[in-house]
This record gives structure tokens, sequence and C-alpha cells, in this order.
């Protein structure tokens, strides 16, 4: 069973990519593309000798993005002589590069705990890559431990934005969005080099350099509306730790931002509130009500959160944030038909209602 | 499985053959957790796999191969000639981060508090990776002692009891069999085994007061009963609620829209239905999303959305 002996088309796919990784790692000094094409099973049956191979040329090139994003270090080699030359281009895998360190081991404890990072990502993004890197672990013959039974976490990616930007992120590609800001009616185009994608609180932001504004931002990507554009033009990151520099970054506008509620007792807001971190109860609420401190990176995602809690919770300061919840709370009455005329709330008719 | 997971799978599988003189189809396979018949065809092709070698015509010497009458008859592999590969590949640079951040988020985990094995693990990742691990990260999400309690419940297969309040307000004193613990983001929830409903529920952990483990052994086992997929399940009871949505907004509210349900989208806006249990989840969920959500019908789900925001914002005048 000689694998020249099937037909052209009976190849599968996959055959051709191994046998293109397997003769890219025994070369040292790299095979030029004209090399590749003639003799790697796969190519070399669809291969025509002094004919046209631009097809399989263009084969080639998506072959090897495939390869590369599997995280295998396919490498372009120029000829000495004759730089800048693509035909004398040479490609090969240095084998220590490809080669996870001898020094990289994994105890089964660790194996285990891998796996239980790896089902963090069940779905949408990242979750083939976590299933790729477990069947790396696997090939390391390493057996868990006892599974860690009794835990299902989970991260979730709602916005589609993500997918798009994380490839972004490896590639320092400039990436360009359509980018709502609270209390503004239309979004506006926004050119960034992103850094890092971080999840803070329950909500994914990018971190990076807004390209007109020539200075570091942080957004939301739940306030991306539209799709996100990757640009040609790339950019070098000066920096590192980009992603725990964000975090800490958001971790230190929560600690900055505090806002007194009163909730009352014996509700769902009074269970549920306080439980956040960094949040406290204070003393001198009356009656039934519980006065609180709760801490916020974002006001118009506290102020929403909130106002969901309807008459359980009373905002007392800031200010803005109060005036945020009652606008809120008013809009959504007004859209539901709650009546103007039956309305018993003064002065706040300041128009942010909506009409059913 | 695509082409691409496909070489991952027989970049990994060579390693993993190499390590072991013998081994069987059924074990292999239970290892990667694959099925026997994939696990078979991948040795099939690594078998007849190879290097053009110097004659550029793939000669027995150039290509890997194995014991066939073994794996033809006994089910065995053992590999007897090997390849230009020697050892398991690096991990992506994405690869690195997929895990790094799952690592991060596990970090919340009682039993990982005070174990500096996740920031071992996260340092050996970057070390194998083939690329510095993309700049993802995830902020350890804040879990309390409520956790801790479930989990040590959950390992030693007792009852927990607690005050509960749902989401008409009514709190009830449950005891509940720990089955599992699951979370989406910052989002803690334990489902089990409910004695007081008889049937299978899942519960906030942020409105669980008043726990206390007992040492009374659950009823049932984890494997007894089959858990849903989703974390919450459609009842016949379920009332449909007519509503328009900002598409933005969408993404939000998905796990509520039922299956099949009609998307009519115009002008950024898109109607759709919800399924919701009662109109006072219904009225917390819609006022949280002002301006953004509106619900058509039935009236009475106007009703109840509208006297709630209403008495919220009575309570600033």
């Amino acid at each position: 069973m000689s694998p020249s002996a099937s037909s052209p088309s009976r190849v599968p796919v996959e055959e051709r990519l191994f046998s293109l990784v397997l003769a890219l790692l025994a070369t040292e000094t790299g095979l030029t593309k004209n090399e590749i094409l003639s003799t790697v099973q796969g190519y070399r049956q669809r291969y025509v000798a002094h004919g046209d191979n631009s097809s399989l040329e263009r084969q080639f090139e998506r072959d090897k993005d495939d390869i590369r994003e599997l995280g295998v270090p396919l490498e372009t080699v120029e000829s000495p002589g004759d730089a800048g030359n693509n035909q004398l281009l040479r490609y090969r895998i240095p084998k220590g590069a490809y080669d996870l360190p001898a020094d990289v081991s994994f105890s089964p404890e660790e194996i285990t705990l891998l796996g239980l990072a790896a089902t963090v990502w069940r779905e949408g993004s990242l979750s083939a890559e976590s299933r790729r890197a477990l069947m790396k672990l696997r090939s390391l013959g390493v057996e868990a431990d006892e599974p860690i039974v009794g835990y299902a976490p989970r991260l979730r990616v709602r916005e589609s934005a993500f997918e798009p930007l994380s490839q972004a992120l490896e590639r320092h590609a400039i990436v360009r969005f359509p980018y709502l800001k609270p209390g503004e009616s239309a979004s506006r185009a926004r050119t960034v080099a992103p850094l890092a994608l971080v999840q803070h609180q329950g909500r994914w932001h990018l971190h990076g350099t807004d390209q007109d504004a020539h200075g570091p931002r942080t957004f939301l990507l739940s306030r991306i509306v539209g799709p996100v554009t990757v640009t040609g033009s790339s950019f070098r990151p000066e920096g590192s730790d980009f992603a725990a520099k964000a975090l800490a970054d958001l971790e230190h506008i929560w600690d900055s931002n505090v806002a007194v509620i009163e909730v009352a007792a014996g509700t769902d807001a009074s269970t549920r509130l306080g439980k956040r971190h960094g949040d406290t109860v204070l003393p001198g609420a009356e009656g039934d009500a519980v006065r609180l401190s709760v801490h916020y990176s974002d006001s118009n995602i506290l102020a929403d959160q909130l106002a969901g809690f309807g008459p359980e919770v009373v905002v007392l300061s800031p200010e803005s944030l109060r005036n945020a919840v009652r606008d809120r709370l008013l809009a959504t009455a007004r859209a539901h038909g709650y009546r103007a005329d039956e309305e018993s709330v003064a002065g706040s008719a300041d128009g942010a209602g909506h009409d059913g | 499985m695509q082409a691409q997971d496909k070489l991952a799978f027989l970049l990994a599988l060579v390693p993993y053959l190499m390590d072991r003189d013998r081994v069987s189809v059924t074990e292999a396979a239970r290892h990667f957790g694959v099925e026997k018949s994939q696990l078979r065809d991948a040795v099939r092709l690594i078998a007849v796999s190879g290097i053009p070698g110097e004659t550029n015509a793939y000669q027995p010497g150039d290509l890997f191969d194995i014991a066939w009458d073994d794996f033809e008859e006994n089910d065995q592999i053992v590999l007897t000639h090997q390849v230009a590969i020697d050892d398991s590949p690096r991990f992506s640079a994405r690869e690195a981060a997929a895990l790094i951040a799952g690592l991060q988020y596990l970090s919340a985990l009682p039993e990982n508090a005070d174990r500096d094995v996740i920031g071992s693990l996260m340092a050996k990742l970057a070390r194998g990776s083939s690329g510095a691990p993309s700049e993802v990260a995830v902020a350890r999400s804040e879990t309390d002692e409520t956790l801790a309690t479930i989990r040590d419940a959950v390992a030693a297969g007792t009852q927990v009891e607690f005050d509960y309040r749902n989401s008409r307000g009514e709190r009830e004193r449950r005891r509940v069999d720990p089955l599992r613990i699951e979370s989406i983001d910052q989002d803690w929830y334990l489902r089990g085994w409910d004695h007081l409903r008889t049937a299978l529920r899942t519960f906030r952990l942020d409105r669980i007061d008043g726990l206390i483990a007992t040492d009374q052994p659950i009823t049932y086992r984890p494997g007894d009963l089959k858990l849903p997929e989703t974390l919450f399940e459609g009842t016949p009871d379920d009332l449909l609620v007519t509503i328009e949505v900002s598409s933005s907004a969408l993404p939000l509210i998905d796990d509520y829209i039922p299956d099949g349900s009609p998307r009519e989208e115009h002008d950024g806006i898109v109607r759709t239905q919800l399924r919701v249990a009662h109109f006072h989840g219904l009225k917390r969920l819609v006022a949280g999303l002002s301006g953004v959500l509106t619900v058509l019908e039935p009236p009475e789900a106007r009703r109840v959305v509208a006297e709630w925001a209403a008495a919220g914002a009575d309570r600033y005048r």
C-alpha cells in the first residue's frame, strides 16, 4: 500500500498537511516551493512539470496558514546570495522550535486542572483552540488524576466582535469598528491598535491604542455595534503584560468608584446586592432598609443593573447615578404604556422616555 | 473533525505511540477521547506517511511503519519505524492563551485559592508555546464561602439547606441534593435535586442565604439523574411575550428566545418572542434593559413591567 498508488484526487487534506509537516521537519536547509510541490505527497500528484501550477501554489499558501495556526513554526529562509527572489525561498520547520521543550512536563494533578481549564471554553471562540491544546497535552501520555467532578465552569463570549479582535490581537493588526458611547445617539468609527482582551466583572473589554486620540483606551465589547474590520496595516506593540495591566486599571477604577444605595430588606435586591467584591453594609438606614456602598467600573452598567431591581433599590449618591437610574425607570414605564396623566412622578419630564 | 484538527491529532498521536511499545486501540482511543474508528483511521494514515527521502519516491525506509498483523488481527498498535517527529508539538499562541485564561478563571475555585500550581502552570504553558501567548486575561471571579460549603457537600455527597428567594420575591427554606456547581462568567449556580419541589432545580448562588451543610446523605447520586445540558429548561407552563429589541442587544436575551421564534428585523430593531416562567422575572429583565427592549404583547406583561418601573421611579420623588 504505497502512497503513490493512490490517485490524485484521493489524497485526503490531512494526509497532504501531515506529509508537508513531516517533509519540512526532516529538512535542515529547507525546501523550495518547487521542490515541495513536485515531491510532497498530496501535491506531487497534481504537479505539472514545466506547466502552470498556480492553483497548486495557492493551495500551498493556504496550507501554510493552516499549519502555522496550529502553532507549528513554519519558517521561510531567503537564499543567501539572492535575497528577495521568491523562487529561491526555502521553507522548513526547525525541530528545536517545533518540539515542546524537554523541561515542560506536567504532573497528573496538573493535567487534571488543565483539562478543567480547557472545558471552560465550551462554545464559540477559543473552544477549538482549547480542544487542540488538550490533544497536545494528551500526546504526553500522562494520565489525569481523579477527574474533578461536580464542576462545570464556563466562560461565554456573546459578542461577535471577540473572534475578529482576538485574531487581530495575535497578528498585531489595526482594527476598525463602530462604537456606541452611552448617551450618544449614533455610533462613531474607532480605529484601534489592539493590545489585550480582558474579562472584568463578567464583561469583555478591548484595550488598545486609539489611533485618532493617540492614546490608550478601553472599550466594552458589548458597545461595538457593527462588524469589526481587520485592516491590512500592522503595528509593533511597545511594552508587555498588556492584559494584566488592563485588568489592574479596571480594578483600580472599580475600587475608586463608589455608589451609596438603599435596599429594601427582604427583597431580591437585598439578597443579591452587597455580595460583589468590595461592597459593604453601611450604618444609618431607617426602618426596613439596608444601606450599602457598591463599587462599579461603568456607571451605565450599574445603572442598568440597579434599574432592574425597580422599587427595591434607591440610589443616594452620586447624583449622576441617581438620575441615570430614575431616567431609565421612567423611560421603561412610559415605553410600556404608563400614561402621563396617571404618572405620580413629578419633575422628570426630560424627554428620555420612549413611546410604546 | 476538520482537516486541521485531524492534522493536530496526527501530530499528537505519533509521540504518544512512540512512548509506548504497544498499546491497544481501545486504550489509545480512551486516552484521546476519540472513537476507536477515528483512532484506527489515524494509525492507518500514519503508517503509510513519511518523507520524500533522497529518491523523492517515498521509499519504505522513509515511511512510518507499524506491526500490521498486530494491528489488523489484535487491534494493537506497535510503531516499528518512525521518521521526522521525535516530540510533542508546542502550543500555538492562542491555544496557550485559551488554557491560561481558563486557569485564571478557575483560580476562583475554593480548592485553588492558596495554591501556586496555577501560577506555575501558566508559566509552563507560556514556555511551551511557539509564540508569546495572546494577551487574553480573565479577572478572578469573586466567590464566597457559599461556594466552598456547597463544593464540600458535593464532594461528600451530603444534603444542604438554605433560604432561597426566587424572582417573585418569595422566600423559602430549601433542602437540596447538590449535584453540580456551574458557572457562566461571574454568575455561579447550583444544580440539584430539590426536596421541596421534588424536581431538578437550578439555584443562583447569590440568591442563597442561611446556607448550612447537613450530614444527611444525598438521595440521588450525580449519575442517577441526567442533568439537562442547558441551565434553564423551558416548561409547558411558560408564557410567551412579544418584544422589540435593539439587534445589538439580542445576544443578551438569546437564552430566553424559544427555538424557531420568528425574528423580523428592520432599522436595527428586532421583533421576536421571549419565553418566561412568569412576568416577575420579565419585569426585572426589561427594567434592566431600558431603551433597548420593549414588551409589546400581552397587555398583562406590559402592565406588570410598567408598574414595576413606575414604582421604582416613584422612589425618586
